[in-house]
C-alpha cells in the first residue's frame, strides 16, 4: 500500500514538473523563429521593458496565414505589414530589428498567450472592441491599420449583396470578431455558418464550394484573393463584396498594467506615421543634416541651445534614436505598407483611409517633443 | 504483531519504525501533498487572475454568444451556457451514433481476421495494420478534404432516386413521419412487445424442459412484426416516408447532417473500429482452444460455434479493454476543430475567442468529457458484471 503510495507521489510530482517545463511550448502552434523557447514571463517588479532587455529578443504574436499582415513562407520566414511592426518594435529597443522571436497564434490562442506572459506583444491583425479591452486584461495601442469587414463571393455565383445571401452557406474563422459581425449582419435573414479554427482548411472548404461566401477582414479578404491558387482559378475567380460591414481597427496589443512598455510600443507606432509625414525613409534618414528642430528631436540628433548641444530624451525608456533606428532598419509606414500590401503587391491595396491626415486619412501622431 | 518477544519481556519497536503508524503518516502525507498541491495550483490561478483583472466567477454563462451554430437554428441572443450544451448535443450526436457503428465493423473485422479465407484473412489485416497506424487527425482530414469535400457543391447538389439530398455542406435522407392513428400503433406495438416477452418465457421454460433449442429472440421478433403488421393496417398507414425536398438551396423534409459530421463520424468509426478488431481477434484466440474442439465434437456449424461457444466466451474477455476504444472514440471527436464541426471543443474554443474567460470554460469542457467518459464506463461496466461468469 505504502508502495503504491509513493509511486503516485512521485507520479504526481513528475507530472507537476512536467507541467511547468511545457507551458511555454504547450500553447503555441508553430515553433518560434528562434531555436531556443524562451517565456516571456513578466518580472516579477520592473517594467516589461527592462526583461525584454535583459532577455534580448522582443517575443511578438503573430499571425502565420494571412498573406500580406502575417504569414510564414515554405522555408518559415516571417513576412508582412503586422511582422514589419514587430520588427519596428526590435529596432526601437535592441537597434537591431533581427532580435525578434515570432510565435504563430491562432485566433482563439492570442489573448491567453498575451495574459499568460508568454508574448511580449500582440501584432496579429486584432480587432479593437471594448469587450476585448476591458475583458481580455489587454490594452490595445495606437492602430496600425482601419480595417472593415466584407465578404468575398465566387465571381460566377451572381452575388451582388449580402441581402443575395439568403440560406446559403459562410465560412468564417472561429473566435473572431467577424464572426459576431456576421450574425449580426444577417440578423433574422437565415444561413449556415462554417467557423474554421485555420485559414487553410477553411480556404479548402471554400475552393470545394461547400460555402457561397467567405467573410473577414477586406485586408484579409484581399491577401487571401492574391494567394488565390491558379488550378481554383485564380484572383480573378472571386470577388470581393462591396459592403463594408464593420468597422475593423488592427493594432498592436500588449497585457494590462505595464504602461512604460505600452508607450514604448504606441510610440514606435507613432514614431513610422511621423516619419513620413516629414518625409524621411529607410533611404534618407540617416543622412539626416538639415536644422528642422522638429526633425532633429525626433531623429535623436544633437540641438544647439543656449547651454550648448542637447539631445531631445521623452523618457519614454528608449534610446534616443529610436525613431532613426526604427525608419533606418523597417522604414515609415508608407514603406511598410507598400511592402507588405501596396498597389504593387499581389494585394493591390490602396491607403484609403490609412493615409496621413494630411492627405485626408486617419493617420496622425502627436507632436514629438 | 509488531511487539518482539525478548528474554526482557516484550519490546515495541519505536514508534518511527511502527509499520501502522508509518502507513497512517504517509498515507495522509499523501493527501496533504495532493490536495496542496491543487490548492497551491488553483490559488495561484485565482490570484494571477484577480491581479490581471479578469474575471474568477461563471457570470459569463448567462451572457449571448453572438454567434451562430451551423445547423441548429441557434440563436445569437442564446446565452453561452445554451452555446455549450448545443455543442454537448452534437457531441453526444457523434457518439450514439459512432459507437454502435464502431462496434459493429471491428467485430466483423476482427471476426474476419480469423476466418480460413485467405483473401478475407487478409485484407481485414491490411485495413487493421494500415488503420491504426495512422494517426485519427490525418484520417478526418482525409475524410473530410478528399471524400466529402469532393461531393457536389451545395448549389447543385446530387438526388439520387430523388431520396436523397448529397452535397458537400449536408446529406438528407428520407425520414418517417407520423400522421394521426400513429397512437394506435404505438399501443399496439406495446401490447406485441408484452406478447413477445411471455413467448420468450414459455421458449426458456419449454426449452428447458425438453433440451429442444428455445429461438427465443427469433421469436419474440416474428411476435413483435406480426403485431406492427396488424396494427399499422388497423390505423391505416400512420407512418409516411418523407423524401428531403430541395427548393433552391432550402432543403425541406428527411433527416441528415452536416458533410463535417459524417467526415468525422466515418473517419472515427474507421479508426476506432480498427483497434477494437485487435480486441475481438485477440480475445477470440483467448477461448481455450478446448471450447472450439468440444463445439467441432459436437457437430455445430461454423455459425453454432461462433454464436453459442467462443464469441459469448470472448466477450467477457473484450468488454474491459472496449471501453478504452469507447472513450478514446468520445475523447477523439474532438478533433472535429479541424473541420470545423460545433462538437463541444469547438464551441468552447469559440467562446474563449470571443472573449470568454479561458480558465472556466476549459475546466467546464473537461468536467463534460469527463461526465461523457463516466457514464460509458458505468454503463458498459453493467454490462459487464452481468456478463462475468459467476463463481459458485
Amino acid at each position: 500500500m505504502t508502495k503504491r503510495l509513493f509511486t503516485l507521489l512521485i507520479a504526481l510530482v513528475l507530472a507537476l514538473a512536467a507541467c511547468n517545463g511545457d507551458s511555454s511550448s504547450d500553447t503555441t502552434t508553430t515553433a518560434a523563429a528562434g531555436g531556443s523557447e524562451t517565456t516571456a514571463a513578466p518580472a516579477a517588479s520592473g517594467s516589461l521593458l527592462q526583461t525584454i532587455q535583459d532577455r534580448g529578443t522582443l517575443i511578438c504574436g503573430v499571425n502565420d496565414a494571412v498573406p500580406g499582415f502575417g504569414y510564414t513562407d515554405a522555408e518559415g520566414n516571417f513576412s508582412g505589414f503586422d511582422v514589419d511592426y514587430c520588427r519596428a518594435v526590435a529596432a526601437a529597443v535592441f537597434g537591431d530589428a533581427t532580435k525578434v522571436e515570432f510565435k504563430a497564434l491562432t485566433a482563439q490562442q492570442r489573448f491567453t498567450a498575451l495574459q499568460s506572459g508568454e508574448i511580449d506583444v500582440l501584432i496579429r491583425n486584432t480587432t479593437w472592441t471594448a469587450s476585448r479591452d476591458g475583458g481580455e486584461g489587454a490594452t490595445f495601442l495606437h492602430t496600425t491599420f482601419y480595417d472593415g469587414q466584407g465578404m468575398m463571393v465566387r465571381a460566377d455565383s451572381g452575388i451582388a449583396t449580402i441581402e443575395d445571401m439568403a440560406n446559403l452557406s459562410v465560412c468564417v474563422l472561429s473566435g473572431t470578431t467577424t464572426e459576431l459581425n456576421l450574425a449580426t449582419r444577417f440578423g433574422s435573414t437565415p444561413y449556415t455558418p462554417l467557423t474554421f479554427a485555420d485559414n487553410d482548411q477553411l480556404q479548402a472548404a471554400f475552393v470545394a464550394g461547400q460555402c457561397d461566401g467567405w467573410t473577414s477582414d477586406k485586408s484579409q479578404l484581399a491577401g487571401v484573393r492574391s494567394n488565390f491558387p491558379e488550378a481554383d482559378g485564380g484572383p480573378s475567380a472571386l470577388v470581393i463584396l462591396d459592403e463594408t460591414f464593420s468597422k475593423e481597427p488592427l493594432g498592436p496589443v500588449v497585457a494590462d498594467g505595464d504602461t512604460q512598455w505600452a508607450q514604448v510600443v504606441d510610440w514606435v507606432v507613432l514614431a513610422t506615421i511621423q516619419a513620413e509625414e516629414f518625409g524621411l525613409d529607410s533611404t534618407n534618414v540617416t543622412a539626416y543634416t538639415g536644422d528642422d528642430a522638429g526633425v532633429r528631436r525626433f531623429l535623436g540628433l544633437p540641438i544647439q541651445t543656449d547651454s550648448g548641444e542637447t539631445v531631445f530624451d521623452p523618457g519614454l525608456g528608449l534610446p534616443t534614436d529610436f525613431a532613426t533606428q526604427v525608419i533606418s532598419q523597417v522604414g515609415n509606414y508608407a514603406e511598410i505598407f507598400d511592402r507588405n500590401v501596396g498597389p504593387d503587391t499581389a494585394l493591390g491595396l490602396t491607403r484609403g483611409v490609412n493615409a496621413l491626415w494630411t492627405d485626408g486619412g486617419l493617420l496622425y501622431a502627436p507632436p514629438y517633443r | 504483531m509488531t511487539a518482539i518477544d525478548t528474554p526482557g519481556g516484550t519490546v515495541r519497536p519505536p514508534f518511527w519504525r511502527d509499520i501502522r503508524v508509518i502507513r497512517v503518516v504517509l498515507q495522509v502525507l499523501a493527501v496533504v501533498v495532493v490536495f496542496g498541491a491543487l490548492w497551491l495550483l488553483g490559488n495561484n490561478l485565482r490570484n494571477e487572475l484577480i491581479r490581471k483583472n479578469l474575471p474568477t466567477n461563471f457570470d459569463f454563462l448567462d451572457r449571448p454568444t453572438g454567434v451562430t451554430i451551423s445547423d441548429s437554428g441557434f440563436d445569437p441572443g442564446s446565452p453561452v451556457s445554451a452555446a455549450l450544451l448545443a455543442g454537448i448535443k452534437n457531441t453526444f450526436l457523434l457518439a450514439i451514433v459512432g459507437i454502435p457503428l464502431l462496434t459493429i465493423l471491428g467485430t466483423l473485422i476482427g471476426v474476419a481476421r480469423l476466418s480460413t479465407n485467405w483473401l478475407v484473412a487478409k485484407a481485414a489485416g491490411v485495413y487493421v495494420e494500415t488503420i491504426r497506424n495512422i494517426p485519427p487527425l490525418l484520417i478526418i482530414i482525409f475524410v473530410f478534404n478528399a471524400v466529402i469535400l469532393q461531393l457536389p457543391a451545395p448549389n447543385d447538389p446530387a438526388t439520387p432516386f430523388d431520396w436523397f439530398v448529397i452535397s458537400n455542406l449536408k446529406i438528407v435522407g428520407p425520414s418517417l413521419i407520423t400522421e394521426s392513428g400513429a397512437g394506435l400503433l404505438w399501443i399496439i406495438m406495446l401490447l406485441g412487445l408484452i406478447a413477445a416477452v411471455a413467448v420468450g418465457i414459455w421458449r426458456t421454460r419449454y426449452s428447458e424442459r425438453t433440451g429442444h433449442p428455445h429461438h427465443r429472440i427469433l421469436i419474440g421478433f416474428g411476435v413483435v412484426v406480426v403485431f406492427a403488421v396488424i396494427g399499422y393496417l388497423i390505423a391505416g398507414n400512420p407512418i409516411q416516408v418523407a423524401l428531403p425536398r430541395l427548393d433552391g438551396r432550402i432543403i425541406t423534409g428527411g433527416f441528415g447532417g452536416l458533410g463535417s459530421y459524417f467526415s468525422l463520424l466515418a473517419a472515427l468509426v474507421i479508426y476506432t473500429a480498427s483497434h477494437v478488431a485487435e480486441i475481438v481477434r485477440g480475445s477470440i484466440l483467448a477461448v481455450p482452444k478446448g471450447q472450439t474442439e468440444a463445439a467441432n465434437a459436437l457437430a455445430l456449424s461454423g455459425f453454432q460455434r461462433l454464436r453459442f461457444v467462443t464469441l459469448p466466451q470472448a466477450l467477457r474477455i473484450a468488454i474491459p479493454p472496449i471501453i478504452n476504444q469507447y472513450l478514446n472514440f468520445v475523447k477523439n471527436t474532438s478533433l472535429a476543430i479541424a473541420i470545423g464541426f460545433a462538437e463541444i471543443t469547438l464551441i468552447t474554443f469559440q467562446a474563449i475567442g470571443n472573449g470568454y474567460p479561458a480558465p472556466q470554460l476549459i475546466v467546464l469542457l473537461m468536467a463534460a468529457y469527463l461526465v461523457f467518459s463516466l457514464t460509458i464506463s458505468v454503463m458498459v461496466n453493467i454490462l459487464n458484471r452481468r456478463l462475468q461468469l459467476v463463481g459458485r
